[in-house]
C-alpha cells in the first residue's frame, strides 16, 4: 500500500450548477475571482432543448443546460485563460495515472463522471446521468479528495470508485475526460470581452438557431406537447413525464429553476461590470421573474403529480403558464440583442 | 425572501415532511428588493415528492418485469437490469456486445442456453453471484 500524501490547497464552495460550480473554483484556485454565475454566463452554461423522440430514463430528453464540458471551454477560451481538455482517453489505468501526474504537479484536476456509482452522492440523485462534474484536489494513499459542488463538504473516494463513475457508460460517456487550468492567471483578464462574446452566444443559442426543438422554439413545443399528454399516453405516464421534467428543472444542481436564477445573477454582475448598465441590469430583473415563474410551473406541477384530478385541465393551465415562460424569456433575449456594448 | 416564502407555503402540496436529508443544496432565489440571493438548504418538499414519485415508478416497472419473469415471459437479466436502472444499450455498452444480442439474451428460452463466461460477464455488473443470476431468490 502507498503511503504519498498529495493534497493541493484547494478550497471547495458549494455552488448551484456542478460545471459552473467547479469552473468557478478553479479560476479562484488560479488566482482569478470570477463567481459561480459569471462562469456559467459567459461559458454559455444557458440552454434548452427538447427532444421528444429520444427517451432517456424512459422519459422525452429534455436538457437545460449545455453540453458536458462547455461551461469550462467557453469560460476560458473567452477570458483567453491557458486551459487543457483531455476528451477522451481510452485506457482507464492510464487516464488514472494522469490524473495523479497532475496532482503531483499541485494542479486541481476537473472530471466529468457518472453519478449512479459516486459513492458519496445523495441516494436519491443516484440515476444514470452522465454530464455531472466533480475536481480532485488530493490523494491519499488508495483514497482522493474531491469537491464536489452539490455536496457541503469536500468528500473522499476509492481508487476503484473514481475510475468506475469516470468509465460509467451511456448517454454522453465521460470517457475519462479531464480538464484543469495550465497555471496562475497573472496577466489582466478582459472580462467584459468575455462577457460580450458569451452573451452573445447564448442569444444565439435561444433565439437564433432554426430549428424547431431548441431554444425558445424548444420551450413552445413542449409547451404544445404538455397539453396533449393525458390524452395520448394516459394519466400516470403523463405524471411520470412531467415529474422528469420538473426534475431536470430543479434538481442536478440547477441552482432552481432550471438555471434560470444563475442566469439572471450573472447578468446583475454583468451590469455592474460595465459601470450599471441600465439595459442589463433591466434584463436581469426580467430573468429574475421569469426564474420566478418557472418556479411557480414547478410548484404548479408537483401540485398536479401528486392530485391527478382533473388531469385534461390541469395540463391545459400547465401548457399556458409555459408559454408564458417562453414569452418572457424571448422578451429578454430580444432585449440583450438589442444591447450596443 | 419575503415573497417567495410565502408563495411555498401557498403553493406547497400540502405534505411538508422532507423525505431526502442526506445532502443541503444551494439554490437560488430572487426578489424584487433584494435582488439574488444564494441559501443553503434541503430539497423543497414540493420537489421531493417528485423525485419520490419518480423512484416510485422505477419501482413498480421492477415488480412489473418481476411479474413477467415468474410466469417465464422474461429472463431474470431483465430483471436485474431494471433494478439498476439500466436499458438496453447501455447494458450492451457494459458488456462491449451489441444490443440485439442483449435484447436476445431478454428472452428465457435463450437465457438458458447460455455460456458461463456470458453470464459471469453479466454478474460482475449486476454486483451478484451467477447463482443469484440463474436462480434469483424471488422463483423459489
Amino acid at each position: 500500500m502507498e503511503t504519498t500524501k498529495t493534497i493541493i490547497n484547494y478550497t471547495h464552495r458549494q455552488a448551484g450548477h456542478c460545471e459552473s460550480g467547479a469552473t468557478s473554483n478553479l479560476f479562484k484556485f488560479n488566482g482569478l475571482e470570477i463567481s459561480e454565475p459569471m462562469a456559467f454566463g459567459v461559458g454559455n452554461g444557458l440552454y434548452f432543448s427538447y427532444i421528444p423522440f429520444l427517451k432517456i430514463q424512459f422519459a422525452p430528453m429534455l436538457s437545460f443546460r449545455n453540453l458536458p464540458n462547455t461551461v469550462f471551454k467557453r469560460s476560458t477560451a473567452y477570458m483567453g485563460v491557458d486551459a487543457t481538455v483531455i476528451k477522451k482517453i481510452k485506457d482507464p489505468v492510464e487516464a488514472m495515472e494522469r490524473l495523479d501526474r497532475n496532482l503531483e504537479k499541485g494542479i486541481p484536476t476537473g472530471c466529468q463522471v457518472g453519478v449512479f456509482q459516486l459513492t458519496f452522492f445523495p441516494p436519491e440523485y443516484r440515476m444514470h446521468y452522465n454530464m455531472h462534474n466533480l475536481v480532485v484536489f488530493g490523494k491519499e494513499g488508495n483514497l482522493y479528495h474531491v469537491s464536489d459542488t452539490v455536496m457541503e463538504f469536500p468528500q473522499v473516494i476509492t481508487y476503484d470508485d473514481l475510475l468506475r463513475v469516470r468509465y460509467a457508460k451511456g448517454a454522453f460517456a465521460p470517457q475519462g475526460k479531464m480538464y484543469w487550468i495550465n497555471h496562475t492567471i497573472d496577466q489582466p483578464v478582459d472580462l467584459k470581452a468575455a462577457v460580450i462574446l458569451g452573451i452573445k452566444k447564448t442569444v444565439h443559442e435561444m433565439i437564433g438557431i432554426p430549428f424547431p426543438l431548441i431554444g425558445v422554439k424548444g420551450l413552445r413545443w413542449l409547451a404544445r406537447d404538455i397539453k396533449k399528454w393525458p390524452i395520448k399516453h394516459g394519466n400516470d405516464k403523463a405524471s411520470f413525464y412531467l415529474g422528469q421534467i420538473l426534475r431536470m428543472a430543479e434538481d442536478f444542481g440547477t441552482g432552481g429553476a432550471g438555471f434560470r436564477y444563475i442566469y439572471g445573477a450573472f447578468l446583475k454582475e454583468a451590469g455592474e461590470l460595465f459601470n450599471h448598465h441600465a439595459e442589463l441590469l433591466e434584463a436581469s430583473d426580467m430573468m429574475g421573474k421569469t426564474a420566478n415563474k418557472w418556479r411557480e410551473f414547478t410548484y404548479m406541477g408537483a401540485r398536479n403529480c401528486k392530485n391527478r384530478s382533473k388531469p385534461e385541465e390541469d395540463y391545459g393551465t400547465l401548457s399556458v403558464k409555459l408559454l408564458e415562460i417562453a414569452a418572457d424569456e424571448e422578451k429578454v433575449y430580444q432585449k440583450l440583442k438589442k444591447i450596443n456594448f | 425572501m419575503g415573497n417567495i416564502s410565502d408563495e411555498v407555503k401557498d403553493k406547497s402540496t400540502g405534505d411538508n415532511e422532507l423525505i431526502y436529508k442526506y445532502n443541503r443544496e444551494l439554490f437560488y432565489h430572487f426578489d424584487k428588493e433584494t435582488g439574488f440571493t444564494q441559501e443553503v438548504d434541503y430539497q423543497n418538499p414540493n420537489n421531493q415528492v417528485i423525485i419520490k414519485q419518480s423512484w416510485d415508478a422505477a419501482e413498480q416497472r421492477l415488480n412489473e418485469v418481476k411479474q413477467l419473469v415468474i410466469i417465464g415471459k422474461l429472463s431474470p437479466i431483465a430483471y436485474y437490469m431494471e433494478k439498476i436502472l439500466m436499458e438496453v444499450p447501455m447494458l450492451a455498452a457494459y458488456m462491449e456486445i451489441s444490443g440485439w444480442r442483449v435484447r436476445r439474451h431478454l428472452k428465457s428460452r435463450v437465457f438458458k442456453k447460455l455460456n458461463q463466461e456470458i453470464l459471469a460477464r453479466y454478474a460482475a455488473i449486476f454486483g451478484i453471484t451467477i447463482e443469484q443470476l440463474t436462480k434469483p431468490d424471488f422463483l423459489g
